[in-house]
C-alpha cells in the first residue's frame, strides 16, 4: 500500500516554509493547522468569557454596555462552538483516525484543504464584525428569528456573523466528509470495522454527525442571510420562527455530539493506555456510539420544550433514552479501570476528570430532558451550567487528555508532567468554581444573557465565585501554554511509543513521516494491535528480541 | 394512569410548582446516587489498582453488560413514566380547568402588558413602568400569551414555569398560584438590547382581596 501510494505520486516540488505548511495536503498538516487555529479562537472566546464574568461580578456593574454584553455572549458562544470545539473535534479525527487505521493519506485531501480555508475564512468573516460600524453578531449563538431579521437587528455585523457561520459550516462539512471517506475506504488490510480503535470509532460517528447535521446549519444560515438581504420573507410569522428553530436544532443537537465524541474517544484511549488494559466492552461501546448518534438525530426539539410548537413527549422520550448508551460508556470505563495497572500521568488525570465531571453534565442533561423540569431550567443559568459541564468540564478535559497523550506523537517531544499536573489541578478548581454555582443561581431563577441583575442582590455571591473560577481557568490555560512552549524549547525526546500505546499511530516515528508509516504495520487482529503484540511476546517467554518482533510483524 | 399523587393538588387545581417539586424530588436523589456511585468506583479503582504489577487481560463481560443495559432501559421507562405523567398534567389537564380569571399577556421590546379583559384593567411593566401582574391565590388563571415583535418568554420562578411568547400566534396556559405574596418575573428569551430590564412583579392576593382590587381598578391601569 505504501509503495503504491508513493509511486503513484508525481514528482512535484512542494513549496516550503509557511506557504508549504498552509497548502500541504498531508492530513497531519491540515489537522494541525485546523487545531492550532481553533486554539487561537479558544483563547479569543476565553477573553470574551472573562469580560462577561467581570461584568457579572456585581449586580449593577457598568463595565460594559448592554450592547457590548450582547456582542460578547454572542461571540463567546459562536467562537467556542463554530470555531473551537467543533473544528477541534474534526482536527483530532483528521490527524489521528488515518494513523489509527493504517492509512497513508486522507481521501480527497485537496477537498479537506479547501474546507480548512473556507472554515478559516468563515471564522475571520465572523470576527471581522468587530471592525464593522455596528459591531459583530449580537443575537446569541443560535440567533433566533425574528430577532435576527434585518428589521430587529439591522446592520453589517449581523450579516457578517450569518455569512461567517455559513462558511465555517461549509468548511467543516467538507473536512468531515473527507475523514468519513478515509475511515470507510482507506483502512489497512486486516483493519475491519470491528477492529477499529475506540478513538477511530468516536471519530467515525463524529463525522457521520457532521455530514448529517451540518447541512441543516448551512440551510438555516443561508436562508437567514437571504431573508436579511432580500424581501424573501422566508421565516415569517409563528411558523417561520418555529421552522428556523427546527432547522437550526436539527444541526444543533448532532453538533453537541460532534463536540463530545472525539473527546470521549481521546479520554478513553488515554485511560486505557494508562491502565495498561484494552478498553473494556468494545462491542457494547461501539453499539452505544451508534445508538448515541442515531438518537442524537432525534432529540433536537428538546431545545424547544417551552415554545408550545413541538411534541414534547416524543422528544422527552428520545432524550431520556440517551441514559442507555451513556450508561454503557461509564460501565466500560469502570471495567477498564478494574484489574488494570493504573499510572496517574497527566493524560490519565484529564481522562478521569473528563468522565467524573461530564457525569454532572450528563445527569443534568437527563434532568432538562424532562419537559416539566425544563419549563423551569430552560434559558436560565441551570442550562448554562449543564452545557458547560458537558463542553468545558467534559470535552475540554477530554481534549487536554488527548493533548497530553498524543503531543509526543505529534511533536516528538513530551510535555512536562509537573506543569501538566498543575494545569490539571487549576483547571479542576476553576471549572467547578465557575460552573457549579451556575446550577444554584439558575435554580433560583437567574435567566441567561442578562447584563445586570440589580433586583437580585442575592445572586452576587455565586456570581462572584464564578468570576473567580473563570480567572483560575485562565491561569490554568496559561500554565498549559507555558508547558507547550517549555516542552518545545527544551525538548525531552519522546521516542516512537512513550506510553506503551495500543494502536497503530504508536507503530511509526514521532512525528510520523509524510506517508505516515516508515515500516511495515504489525498484524491487526483487534482494536489494540500493539497491545496484542506485547502480550504475545510476554506469553512467548523472556527471549523476545527485536528480530522476533520484526519477524512477527512481517508475518 | 394520570391519577394525582398525594399532596399534589391544592384546592383541586394543578400547581406547576408542586408538580415540579415532586418530580425533582425523584430525579435529584437518582442523579446524586448515580454520580456518587460512579465517582466512588473510579476513586476506589484508582486506589486499588494504581501501579499494580500484572494487569488483567479481561476485556469484556457481555452477560453482565447486557443485564446492565436492561436495567438502564428500566430506569429510562421509570423516568419517562413519571415525567410524561407530570407533563400531561401541567400541559393538558391544567388547560381543561375552568379559569376563574383570564389575563392577556403581551410582550414587546422591552415591556410587559397585562390586560384583564373582564375588568378592563391594563398594567405595564419593564422598561416603561412597574405595574405588577395581580392575581388571586388558588384560582386557575388562563394566560393568553402574545408577542408584538420578537420572541420573549414569561418566566416566573415561583411557579417553576416559563413559556415562550412567539409573534404570530397566541399561546394559552393555565396556571395556579398557591401562595400569597410578591414574586419576581422576567423575560427569559434574549430579545435585544434591554432584555435584562424586561422584568415584572407578581402580586398574589387572597381571592377576596383580589376581588376588591379588581373592583377598585375597573377600567383603569393597575
Amino acid at each position: 500500500m505504501t509503495v503504491q501510494a508513493s509511486s503513484a505520486r508525481p514528482a512535484v516540488r512542494r513549496p516550503g516554509g509557511w506557504l508549504g505548511a498552509f497548502t500541504s495536503t498531508d492530513h497531519k498538516r491540515i489537522a494541525l493547522n485546523l487545531g492550532c487555529m481553533s486554539l487561537v479562537f479558544f483563547l479569543l472566546g476565553g477573553v470574551f468569557a472573562l469580560l462577561m464574568r467581570s461584568q457579572l461580578a456585581s449586580d449593577n456593574s457598568h463595565l460594559v454596555s448592554d450592547y457590548t454584553y450582547a456582542e460578547l455572549f454572542t461571540m463567546h458562544g459562536s467562537t467556542m462552538i463554530y470555531l473551537f470545539v467543533a473544528p477541534m473535534a474534526i482536527a483530532m479525527a483528521m490527524y489521528l483516525a488515518p494513523l489509527q487505521i493504517g492509512a497513508v493519506s486522507l481521501a480527497a485531501p485537496r477537498t479537506a484543504l479547501t474546507g480548512f480555508w473556507i472554515w478559516l475564512g468563515g471564522g475571520l468573516v465572523m470576527q471581522s464584525g468587530w471592525f464593522a460600524g455596528d459591531g459583530p453578531g449580537r443575537d446569541g449563538w443560535f440567533s433566533y428569528v425574528p430577532l435576527s431579521d434585518s428589521q430587529n437587528t439591522p446592520g453589517t455585523g449581523q450579516d457578517l456573523w450569518t455569512m461567517g457561520v455559513t462558511l465555517a459550516a461549509i468548511g467543516m462539512l467538507l473536512m468531515g466528509a473527507c475523514v468519513l471517506a478515509t475511515i470507510l475506504r482507506r483502512r489497512a488490510p486486516g483493519m475491519a470495522l470491528l477492529r477499529m480503535p475506540i478513538f477511530t470509532w468516536t471519530a467515525l460517528v463524529t463525522v457521520l454527525m457532521v455530514v448529517s447535521g451540518f447541512p441543516a446549519l448551512i440551510i438555516a444560515m443561508g436562508l437567514l442571510f437571504i431573508d436579511r438581504t432580500t424581501d424573501a420573507y422566508i421565516y415569517s410569522g409563528f411558523a417561520g420562527a418555529i421552522d428556523y428553530q427546527d432547522i437550526f436544532w436539527f444541526f444543533g443537537h448532532p453538533v453537541v455530539y460532534v463536540m463530545f465524541f472525539p473527546f470521549l474517544g481521546a479520554a478513553a484511549e488515554a485511560v486505557a493506555v494508562c491502565a495498561h488494559k484494552r478498553w473494556f466492552g468494545y462491542k457494547a461501546f461501539v453499539a452505544s456510539m451508534l445508538a448515541f448518534s442515531a438518537l442524537s438525530m432525534a432529540v433536537w426539539a428538546h431545545h424547544m420544550f417551552t415554545t408550545g410548537g413541538v411534541t414534547n413527549q416524543y422528544f422527552a422520550a428520545t432524550s431520556t433514552a440517551l441514559v442507555v448508551p451513556a450508561g454503557i460508556e461509564y460501565f466500560d470505563l469502570v471495567g477498564t479501570l478494574v484489574g488494570g495497572s493504573l499510572v496517574l500521568r497527566t493524560s490519565m488525570l484529564f481522562g478521569l476528570g473528563f468522565f467524573v465531571q461530564f457525569l454532572i453534565g450528563g445527569l443534568s442533561g437527563i434532568w432538562v430532558a424532562s419537559p416539566t423540569l425544563d419549563y423551569a431550567a430552560n434559558d436560565t443559568y441551570f442550562v448554562i451550567a449543564h452545557f458547560h459541564y458537558t463542553l468545558f468540564a467534559g470535552s475540554v478535559f477530554g481534549f487536554f487528555a488527548g493533548v497530553y497523550h498524543w503531543f509526543p506523537k505529534i511533536t516528538g517531544a513530551r510535555l512536562r508532567e509537573g506543569l501538566g499536573k498543575l494545569h490539571f489541578v487549576l483547571l479542576v478548581i476553576g471549572t467547578n468554581l465557575t460552573f457549579f454555582p451556575m446550577f444554584l443561581v439558575g435554580e433560583d431563577g437567574m435567566p441567561r444573557r442578562i447584563v445586570r441583575y440589580p433586583q437580585h442582590p442575592g445572586w452576587v455571591t455565586d456570581n462572584r465565585l464564578e468570576t473567580i473560577g473563570a480567572g483560575i481557568i485562565a491561569v490554568g490555560v496559561l500554565v498549559f501554554l507555558i508547558n507547550v512552549v517549555v516542552s518545545m524549547r527544551r525538548r525531552v525526546i519522546a521516542g516512537d511509543d512513550p506510553w506503551e500505546g495500543h494502536t497503530l499511530e504508536w507503530a511509526t516515528s514521532s512525528p510520523p513521516p509524510p506517508l505516515n508509516f516508515n515500516r511495515p504495520l504489525p498484524p491487526i487482529r483487534s482494536y489494540a494491535p500493539l497491545l496484542d503484540l506485547r502480550q504475545q511476546i510476554a506469553d512467548a517467554g523472556p527471549p523476545a528480541t527485536g528480530a522476533e518482533i520484526r519477524e512477527e510483524a512481517s508475518a | 394512569v394520570f391519577a394525582p399523587r398525594a399532596g399534589e393538588r391544592t384546592s383541586g387545581l394543578i400547581s406547576t410548582r408542586v408538580v415540579y417539586d415532586q418530580l425533582a424530588s425523584v430525579y435529584l436523589p437518582i442523579a446524586i446516587g448515580v454520580f456518587a456511585f460512579f465517582t466512588l468506583m473510579i476513586v476506589l479503582s484508582v486506589l486499588r489498582y494504581r501501579d499494580r504489577a500484572e494487569p488483567s487481560r479481561r476485556s469484556e463481560n457481555n452477560l453482565l453488560e447486557g443485564s446492565y443495559a436492561v436495567l438502564l432501559v428500566c430506569v429510562v421507562a421509570f423516568l419517562l413514566y413519571l415525567t410524561l405523567t407530570d407533563e400531561h398534567k401541567v400541559d393538558s389537564v391544567a388547560n381543561h380547568e375552568r379559569p376563574a380569571l383570564v389575563v392577556d399577556v403581551t410582550g414587546a421590546k422591552w415591556e410587559w402588558e397585562f390586560r384583564y379583559p373582564a375588568d378592563g384593567i391594563t398594567g405595564r411593566s419593564g422598561f416603561v413602568g412597574d405595574q405588577p401582574l395581580v392575581v388571586p391565590e388558588d384560582r386557575a388563571i388562563r394566560f393568553n400569551l402574545a408577542s408584538q415583535d420578537v420572541i420573549h418568554a414569561i418566566w416566573i420562578p415561583q411557579l417553576e414555569f416559563k413559556r415562550d411568547l412567539i409573534p404570530g400566534a397566541v399561546e394559552h396556559v393555565t396556571l395556579t398560584f398557591t401562595r400569597t405574596g410578591t414574586f419576581d418575573g422576567q423575560c427569559a428569551e434574549f430579545c435585544g438590547l434591554h432584555h435584562a430590564e424586561m422584568v415584572f412583579r407578581v402580586r398574589v392576593l387572597a381571592p377576596a382581596r383580589f376581588a376588591s382590587w379588581a373592583a377598585a381598578h375597573r377600567g383603569r391601569a393597575t
